[in-house]
C-alpha cells in the first residue's frame, strides 16, 4: 500500500488500545492507507486497513463506531474517533516529515552514518561511544540495508539506546514497500521504522542543531518549502548539492540569516566533511563502515563552539 | 530587488515581463542553478545573468533593458 500523495495524511495518538498511533489519509472524504502502528494484532489491523481502503469516511464510521475490545474502546473505535477528529478539524494533517526535538541540551553527541543493516557495527560503535562519554547517539539513516539482516540491526539499535532518523530506505521499509532483494522485515520492525523521525533537532554548545538523512524528504507527499527546516534542506540538498558546489557558497551565505539551525548534519552522501560559513556549521556524516573499518562522528561542546572529530573503531 | 523593478517607469514596464524567484523554494533554487548564478541578489535579462550580488541603479537597469529591447526589435 503506497500513498498516491493526493490526500491529507493524519497521525492519531490512540487511547486505551494496543497500537500507539493510527496513520491514515483522507482524499475527498475517502479513506486510504489506514495503518495501526506500534502494537496490537498486526494481521487483524492489516485486514481492517485493506477493507477500509477507498471507503467513504461516513460509511467507514458506521462500521467502526462503538466496537468495544478493552478499556471501553477498540482499534476500530479509535479509528472512528480519529476520522471524526479529522473531519471536524480538531486533528490537523500531519506534516510531510516528522521533526523530533531532543529534550535535553547535549555536550557530547555521537553521529552514525549509513549502517546498512550491519548489526555488528552497531555494537562496536556503541561501545566506542560509551568510552567517549557520548550522551546521545543519532543514526542518520539508513539503519537498514538492501541485503542485510535488518531485523538484527534494528534490534541492536534499540538495545543500545541509539536514536534513529529515517533514511530513504528506512522510510521505504516503514511504508511497507517491498525492496527488491531485501530480506523480509516483520511488521513490528516496519512499525518501529515508520515511527522514527525524519529530522532530529538538538541543542549543543548553545546552538540549535538539525540532523537529517537527505533529499528524499523533499519528495515526501505534502512537502512544503515553508515548513520548519525546509529552508536548510533546500539549501543543502538543492543549492549546494550537499556542499559539493562551493561556487554557490556566496548565495548560501546570503540565506544564512534566515536559517533556524546553526549546526546542520546530513548523511546522504556517505562521505565525511565539515564546512563553516558565517558561524554556521555543516557536517556530512560518512558511512558507519568504510575501507578503514567502523567509524563514527563525535560532536562536542567546545565552549561557545562545536568541535568535531571522526572516531575510528579499532 | 523586485521593488526596484516595480519602481521602473511605465514606459519600461510596458516592454518587460518580470518574474521573481524565491530562493527559499525548490523552484527558486532550480532557476538559480539554471542561470548558473552564484550570489544573491541576481538579475537575469532574457535568460542571461546580467547582475550578480548587486542591485543596479535604476538608470543603468533602464539603459540595459532598452538596449536589449532595441536590439531585439532592430532585426
Amino acid at each position: 500500500m503506497n500513498s498516491n500523495g493526493k490526500g491529507k495524511r493524519y497521525i492519531y495518538r490512540t487511547e486505551g488500545v494496543c497500537p500507539a498511533e493510527i496513520h491514515f489519509e483522507l482524499a475527498d472524504d475517502t479513506l486510504e492507507q489506514v495503518r495501526f502502528v506500534g502494537g496490537g494484532c498486526p494481521g487483524n489491523a492489516q485486514l481492517v486497513g485493506a477493507l477500509l481502503q477507498g471507503r467513504q469516511a461516513g460509511e467507514a464510521l458506521d462500521l467502526l463506531k462503538g466496537i468495544a475490545c478493552r478499556n471501553g474502546t477498540s482499534c476500530p473505535d479509535q479509528l472512528a474517533k480519529a476520522i471524526e477528529s479529522a473531519l471536524h478539524g480538531s486533528l490537523s494533517p500531519a506534516r510531510s516529515f516528522n521533526v523530533l526535538s531532543d529534550p535535553e541540551p547535549r555536550s557530547r553527541i555521537g553521529l552514525i552514518g549509513d549502517l546498512a543493516g550491519n548489526a555488528g557495527d552497531v555494537d562496536l560503535i556503541a561501545a566506542g561511544m560509551k568510552e567517549k562519554g557520548v550522551e546521545a547517539a543519532y543514526c542518520l539513516g539508513n539503519v537498514t540495508g538492501p541485503r542485510a539482516d535488518n531485523a538484527a540491526a534494528l534490534k541492536a539499535v534499540r538495545e543500545n539506546g541509539l536514536y534513529a532518523i529515517q533514511g530513504e530506505l528506512d522510510w521505504r521499509f516503514g511504508q511497507n514497500q517491498e525492496i527488491p532483494g531485501a530480506a523480509a522485515l516483520n511488521q513490528k520492525d516496519r512499525d518501529f521504522l515508520v515511527r522514527q523521525p525524519h529530522v532530529r533537532t538538538f541543542e549543543l554548545g548553545g546552538g540549535h542543531g538539525l540532523a537529517f538523512h537527505g533529499e528524499y524528504l523533499q519528495r515526501l507527499p505534502g512537502y512544503s518549502d515553508y515548513e520548519p527546516y525546509a529552508l536548510e534542506m533546500n539549501m543543502v540538498c538543492g543549492l549546494t548539492r550537499f556542499m559539493e558546489d562551493e561556487e554557490v557558497f556566496p548565495a548560501l551565505e546570503a540565506m544564512l540569516p534566515q536559517f533556524t539551525a546553526r549546526l546542520i548534519i546530513f548523511g546522504q552522501t556517505r562521505s565525511w566533511g565539515r564546512w563553516t560559513l558565517e558561524q554556521t556549521e555543516f557536517i556530512s556524516v560518512g558511512p558507519a563502515r568504510d575501507e578503514q573499518g567502523p567509524a563514527w562522528g563525535l560532536l562536542t561542546d567546545a565552549g561557545g563552539g562545536v568541535s568535531f572529530e571522526i572516531v575510528r573503531v579499532k | 530587488m523586485a521593488e526596484s523593478v516595480k519602481a521602473l517607469p511605465d514606459d519600461v514596464q510596458e516592454i518587460i515581463d518580470v518574474r521573481e524567484w524565491d530562493m527559499r523554494t525548490r523552484p527558486g533554487v532550480q532557476r538559480f542553478r539554471e542561470l548558473k548564478a552564484k550570489s544573491l541578489p541576481s538579475v537575469a535579462l532574457d535568460e542571461e545573468l546580467v547582475y550578480e550580488a548587486i542591485i543596479p541603479g535604476q538608470e543603468e537597469l533602464i539603459a540595459e533593458i532598452q538596449r536589449r529591447f532595441q536590439r531585439k526589435n532592430a532585426s
